[in-house]
């Protein structure tokens, strides 16, 4: 067994615990934090996997962008009497003990594996540099950014027609 | 291959997208329904158009565009049988939201996103444009579903389609993980494991399992069901048609070119997967629709039996792909035709009223009382019966046929055993329209002219083929020949 494998398997062991711990909580904000843990460990995976430029949008739009957004709407949804009641009870010293741990652990393994000269920390394969992964997707698979721009205004068209109905039902109201 | 024949060949996408963009921008300077539209139709009559000039750029074969696009004339026929439809869902869908939705714009756009990711399908040979397109398709249909404002069921049928298409998805996406941890490619020409090892064969079997769980979700297979019937009910009437049609029947087109392309069928353990999700499709899907006493719930019932029909002529492919080809456009045809206009019928009628009509008492004398539109719904319920004169009847005539040139004995069986069923409850629908009305049921004035003039056309379509259907089989022969097969 070498050495990358295990680190594999260190992280792999984090993302299943974090993803387990992160469906059964009960609190939401709890079961975010636990999932932004889940996605950090799947960065560190692609890192060890040579896919430096996957890890880091892994970090910047999921483990950043979408989950912060989670966390805001859950918080904002939370408006009210026992709102703050509510609030300190999140925060409580001690829930952020394990992904704090777990976040450490894949911490080491991360640094690591930066540490490393000539990609010895890594599973199999060649690494992968964004400005491959930026030829690739803007030469041969083109058309398929351009239909994924497609894909988004559905979205954004679909999201704004069906959330005018709140707004509507709040005017009236 | 040249960038000129390259931009003819596509040249249906590009009319498509640019169309979109100019509804787009014009909703966004002025809303008017009227402009919306007739933009909208516009687009979509002159897409259609534009595959006369595209044809002539394939030649003698397929124009491949970078690694994720094929483009050839079967992919052609799908398309104008998608745009087609796609019109008639736009004609209707506008007395609809003439008449019952306040915000009507976006709607025209959600239905031009559909179809062009309805089109895309057709054409794809690799994974990344196959789950691209599904996306595009099923993403407008969330918003179309729900898309009326103030009615809860719609929003109920859109959310539960939300969450197990997103699941059907995820089984998808993780069966293509899978078959490229095992093939090392996304296209479907190499998909098969490249190296005879053990380990890519569990690989290739176990992504394929997902794989197809994840179609089987879009197609509404049996077991895979379950969500059909809440959301073809909750959703109106005219976007459960679109749904029923385009978004099934790219699904199917893209299937079809990932078996051939692929060679995916050459695997026992696939081909016994599908016979049995086919068979008991078939049976199962008709015997809940014998329960049924809503119409709507009845047609998606109905759905899920003639999806299973369909499976048919996907399987016939590992042994006779151009057979398998023809079938499964011409059954689309007829199937196109009898859905759209039994759900056009069910939205025609609803559309003087605050709830849509649901109930098969509800159209009790149907023919008396609003003849046009209860002979189109009687026509469409005998062609989707399998009864001759209708193109229903041509349309099963040819899975007969492949399945005996086929050999699959078992899947005939179950053909047969399923429309003896399914002739019941479709009859039962004849019946109860032609029945004499009640004294106290009131006549039905004031319907869109529009509207019942798009249904006639449509049943006359349906007998038309049905009496006649040589030129278009020939149509279709000429075509799936000219491809290659």
């Amino acid at each position: 067994m070498n050495l990358s494998f295990f680190l594999f398997y260190i992280s792999a062991a984090v993302a299943i615990t974090t993803a387990i711990m992160a469906v059964t909580r009960k609190n939401a904000s709890h079961a975010l934090i636990y999932l932004v843990v889940t996605l950090l460990s799947i960065a560190v995976i692609f890192f060890l996997l040579g896919a430096p430029f996957a890890a880091a949008l892994e970090i910047v739009i999921y483990a950043g962008a979408i989950v912060v957004l989670f966390l805001f709407v859950v918080m904002m949804l939370n408006l009210g009497r026992s709102s703050v009641a509510r609030e300190s009870q999140w925060l409580r010293p001690g829930m952020w003990v394990l992904p704090a741990i777990l976040s450490g652990v894949l911490f080491i393994v991360f640094g690591y594996t930066v540490l490393q000269t000539e990609n010895s920390a890594m599973i199999e394969g060649q690494v992968v540099p964004p400005k491959e992964v930026g030829t690739v997707l803007f030469h041969e698979y083109l058309l398929g950014v351009e239909l994924a721009g497609v894909l988004l205004l559905a979205a954004l068209v679909g999201a704004f027609h069906l959330g005018r109905r709140y707004l509507e039902e709040r005017r009236e109201n | 291959m040249k960038l000129a024949t390259m931009f003819q060949a596509g040249l249906p996408y590009l009319v498509l997208t640019g169309g979109l963009l100019v509804v787009m921008i014009g909703v966004a300077i002025k809303r008017t329904h009227a402009v919306a539209a007739v933009l909208t139709i516009a687009t979509l009559i002159a897409t259609t158009l534009s595959h006369i000039v595209a044809y002539s750029a394939l030649g003698d074969g397929a124009v491949q565009i970078d690694s994720m696009f094929k483009i050839d004339g079967i992919a052609y026929l799908f398309n104008i049988l998608f745009l087609l439809a796609a019109l008639v869902v736009a004609f209707l869908g506008s007395e609809f939201l003439n008449r019952r939705i306040r915000f009507k714009e976006e709607f025209y756009l959600l239905l031009l996103c559909a179809t062009l990711g309805s089109l895309v399908l057709p054409a794809a040979v690799h994974f990344a444009s196959l789950i691209l397109g599904l996306e595009i398709v099923g993403i407008s249909l969330y918003a179309m579903i729900a898309y009326p404002e103030k009615a809860r069921p719609p929003l109920e049928a859109g959310l539960k389609y939300l969450v197990l298409s997103g699941v059907g998805s995820t089984a998808l996406l993780f069966g293509m993980a899978m078959i490229y941890a095992g093939s090392g490619s996304m296209e479907f020409a190499n998909s098969l494991p490249s190296d005879g090892s053990m380990e890519g064969q569990y690989f290739y079997l176990i992504g394929n399992a997902f794989f197809w769980s994840g179609i089987a979700f879009k197609l509404s297979l049996v077991p895979f069901h379950i969500w059909t019937p809440d959301v073809y009910h909750g959703a109106p009437s005219i976007v459960t048609g679109f749904l029923a049609t385009v978004s099934k029947g790219a699904v199917f087109a893209v299937v079809f070119r990932y078996a051939i392309e692929g060679n995916v069928l050459d695997s026992g353990n696939v081909q016994f997967a599908l016979s049995v999700i086919a068979c008991i499709s078939m049976v199962i899907g008709n015997l809940l629709a014998l329960l049924q006493t809503n119409l709507k719930r009845l047609l998606a019932y109905s759905s899920i039996a003639h999806m299973g029909y369909l499976l048919i002529a996907l399987l016939v492919v590992e042994s006779n792909s151009a057979l398998g080809y023809e079938t499964v456009i011409l059954y689309l045809v007829g199937y196109f035709l009898m859905t759209l206009a039994a759900f056009g019928v069910v939205s025609v009628l609803s559309m003087n009223q605050e709830q849509e009509l649901e109930t098969i008492d509800s159209i009790g004398g149907l023919l008396w009382r609003q003849p046009i539109a209860g002979a189109v719904l009687i026509v469409s319920a005998i062609s989707l019966a399998g009864i001759p004169l209708t193109i229903g009847f041509f349309a099963k005539y040819y899975l007969f046929y492949a399945g005996i040139d086929g050999g699959m004995w078992t899947l005939i069986g179950a053909l047969v055993v399923g429309s003896a069923i399914g002739i019941y409850y479709y009859l039962r629908i004849v019946f109860t329209a032609i029945k004499r009305p009640l004294d106290d049921a009131e006549a039905m004035t004031g319907l869109p002219w529009t509207g019942l003039g798009i249904l006639v056309v449509l049943g006359l379509c349906i007998l038309a083929l049905g009496i006649y259907p040589t030129n278009l089989i020939d149509l279709i022969q000429n075509v799936v020949q000219a491809s290659g097969f």
